[in-house]
């Protein structure tokens, strides 16, 4: 098995005249969790539903778990594990049905598939269910229980799409500890969604997502650190910009400093010195601050720092 | 309060109005079935426009039969058939279209129909005779009847004109002027008697109707309603499988259930094939239950074949689920589902004659019916129950109904979005 698992390069994927993906790449190693962060209609489930041979795509290449993703498609299906943004269940069905029949569909029977969906059930907390219709579940339990069925014939590469959309906070922090244990056991998760706090929280590295491109690709660390210790945007008088641009970037704690639709923004090395600083600098130009925003560097201010919208709009 | 009502009503019009193909469904669903029930049902309606052919096989060496086969082709709702393709008809040519399905009743005049009517009222013995009616035993009762009665009607005046003179120069020469009014009493009910043909002995009457089925058909009584209507409302009940299947299917696609086995390492025919299985199996149970339930309850002979009964059954069901993978691959909406489903199966069975005998139907209307899987069962089946033939009669119709199958579930997979 290769140490890169999913390699893509250049993926394109349109629908008639929109363009949905637009030249993606990027790899995920084996045992990592990898985050597709980007708001809806960025390209995300797109991109995850060619990954999961749902779709095919229009340009690039890709291989998964060494196999070309065009060619070797009967080879790709069994190492890979789908979890549909639905709740992809038969709600008739109880949730032991349902788990023995996805199970059947992977080829599994008699005593081990009995074995696996018991265990599977007590992993996710819904033993004492197994036997309850799907469709008496809670949303929770629900979505629970349909990440466990794209889990049920041991994949090694699970796609996981939106896992926690409509999620009480108890039944979230079940579905994280549960991803943090598939990665502790060593598999390869791509993980989609759109709150920062999620890949934040999982992801070794997050790839942002907005309009078909990857913005950016790197760590947590490493795409936070595009905004260095924070950025600034204040707002000043007109002939105030210009004037305080050099000074600005004279500051000990300023990295860059520009113009934009009014305002100056400013990259620094430690946000709040940097804030000190600024206001010292405009009570001694006696140039009053119309407006004043301090971006904290997290992955919501990065979005926010390389489209100039919300991960939330 | 109003707008809120004008804003739900303006809002669920806009949502159905986008819904193209459930709006043309809609609308096209009860106009289709008003055409199609019309023109089935024209001839029966309508009379002077398709008029319903009846073959006669005239062997009378007078002239009543003849002159009773121009009174029924005068009638307005009858076309009377002497000859086939320029040549006089006989029995065995009436009974062989019978059999080929170009007709669906024949009357076979007797020689001496003539002869019968035209007796000596004083005769010491008294001529009987009988019509053959030969009959396709399919042919539904309710459309027999009133033809039978129609004849009967014409035979009861032919026999009143042909014996009359005769009766009437028998009383003269009995009566006498001096005759008591008992003994005129006596008299008229005689003469009234003579009229009516019953003087010659007994009330039987002179002529009489037999009913019987053409050369080649084993049927050993004339079939009961339940044989002429239970395969008509089997096939239309099996067909509507095609709604419960694309139901299932849409609803599949909708909760991403689909989604999740596409991703399986599954190939998409098993996944389509997987998907019908079930809903042949529904089918067949349903055929099992009506067929059986018709014998146990209500004493229906299910014929003399039983290998030929089940493989019309597997046949027809599997046409039926091929269709229902057929609509599955066309529709996207539940108002799809129901429309169109409602639409094809009530014009698919009307064209099919399971709601109207297809033999009534004009002769165009009767051609567009082959195109119905429906047609090809339910005459499948009538050949088994009524017609009282076997497996390698009804062979040539299963493998129709197998090609249906297969052109419904080919074009299906064809156009089959998965996604």
């Amino acid at each position: 098995m290769p140490s890169s698992m999913i390699e893509i390069n250049g993926l394109v994927k349109k629908y008639g005249e929109r363009v949905a993906v637009k030249g993606v790449s990027f790899s995920v190693q084996e045992g990592e969790i990898f985050g597709l962060l980007g708001p809806n209609g960025a390209g995300k489930t797109t991109t995850i539903s060619i990954l999961a041979t749902l779709l095919p795509p229009d340009g690039g290449q890709a291989t998964i778990g060494g196999y070309d993703l065009l060619q070797e498609t009967k080879q790709i299906k069994p190492l890979i594990g789908f979890v549909p943004q639905e709740l992809a269940l038969y709600p008739t069905l109880s949730a032991w049905d349902n788990l023995a029949f996805f199970g059947r569909i992977y080829g599994l029977g008699g005593p081990a598939l009995r074995e696996r969906i018991a265990a599977v059930l007590d992993l996710v907390g819904l033993s004492e269910r197994a036997g309850d219709a799907v469709q008496t579940f809670s949303g929770g339990m629900k979505r629970r229980l349909n990440i466990t069925a794209g889990l049920i014939h041991q994949p090694r590469i699970l796609f996981l799409d939106e896992p926690t959309v409509g999620v009480d906070p108890q039944s979230r922090n079940f579905i994280f500890e549960h991803v943090e244990r598939l990665k502790a056991e060593g598999m390869t998760v791509l993980y989609t969604t759109h709150y920062m706090e999620e890949a934040e929280r999982l992801c070794d590295r997050v790839a942002i997502m907005d309009e078909g491109h990857i913005l950016a690709l790197d760590t947590l660390k490493g795409l936070i650190g595009l905004l260095g210790g924070g950025v600034i945007y204040i707002g000043l008088p007109g002939d105030a910009l210009e004037r305080l641009l050099p000074p600005i970037h004279a500051l000990s704690h300023v990295l860059a400093a520009s113009a934009q639709d009014g305002r100056l923004k400013i990259e620094t090395s430690d946000a709040r010195s940097a804030l000190l600083e600024l206001i010292e600098l405009c009570n001694a130009r006696d140039v009053p601050i119309l407006s004043l925003e301090v971006l904290e560097p997290n992955l919501e201010s990065v979005f926010l720092h390389l489209t100039g919208k919300q991960l939330r709009d | 309060m109003l707008k809120q009502i004008l804003a739900l009503t303006w809002k669920d019009l806009k949502v159905f109005f986008k819904d193209l193909g459930g709006v043309a469904v809609i609308f096209l669903q009860p106009f289709m079935f008003i055409v199609i029930m019309s023109y089935a049902l024209g001839g029966l309606f309508e009379p002077g426009e398709d008029q319903i052919q009846l073959l006669a096989v005239n062997q009378d060496r007078g002239t009543q039969a003849a002159a009773i086969l121009r009174q029924l082709d005068e009638m307005d709702a009858f076309a009377v058939e002497t000859t086939w393709e320029g040549q006089p008809l006989s029995r065995e040519m009436a009974g062989k279209l019978i059999v080929d399905g170009k007709r669906n009743l024949a009357l076979v005049f007797p020689p001496d129909f003539s002869a019968v009517l035209e007796q000596d009222p004083a005769a010491e013995e008294r001529q009987t005779t009988k019509i053959l009616v030969v009959v396709d035993p399919a042919t539904s009762s309710q459309f027999v009847e009133p033809i039978l009665g129609t004849l009967q009607g014409l035979l009861e005046r032919t026999t009143y004109t042909a014996m009359m003179p005769k009766g009437i120069d028998y009383f003269f020469e009995r009566l006498a002027p001096q005759t008591p009014s008992e003994q005129r009493e006596e008299f008229k009910a005689q003469a009234q008697e003579a009229m009516s043909g019953g003087l010659l002995g007994g009330q039987e009457p002179l002529v009489t109707m037999e009913r019987t089925v053409p050369a080649g058909m084993h049927v050993e009584e004339y079939p009961d309603a339940f044989q002429q209507n239970v395969p008509g409302y089997t096939i239309y009940g099996i067909f509507w499988i095609v709604s419960l299947l694309a139901g299932s299917v849409l609803q599949e696609k909708r909760e991403g259930t689909f989604r999740r086995l596409l991703v399986a390492p599954m190939n998409r025919v098993v996944m389509l094939a997987g998907k019908l299985l079930p809903y042949y199996i529904i089918n067949l149970i349903q055929l099992v239950i009506m067929l059986g339930a018709s014998s146990l309850l209500f004493g229906m002979n299910l014929g003399h074949s039983p290998t030929g009964l089940v493989a019309v059954s597997l046949a027809a069901a599997a046409a039926a689920t091929g269709l229902g993978v057929l609509v599955s691959a066309l529709v996207r909406t539940e108002a799809q589902v129901g429309g169109l489903t409602v639409l094809l199966l009530l014009t698919l069975s009307a064209l099919g004659g399971c709601f109207v005998p297809r033999f009534i139907m004009p002769a165009w209307l009767k051609t567009i019916g082959l195109v119905t899987p429906h047609a090809w069962a339910l005459d499948a089946y009538q050949d088994l129950l009524v017609r009282g033939y076997g497996l390698l009669d009804v062979l040539p119709k299963v493998g129709v109904l197998a090609a249906f199958a297969g052109l419904f579930f080919g074009i299906g997979v064809w156009r089959f979005r998965f996604e």
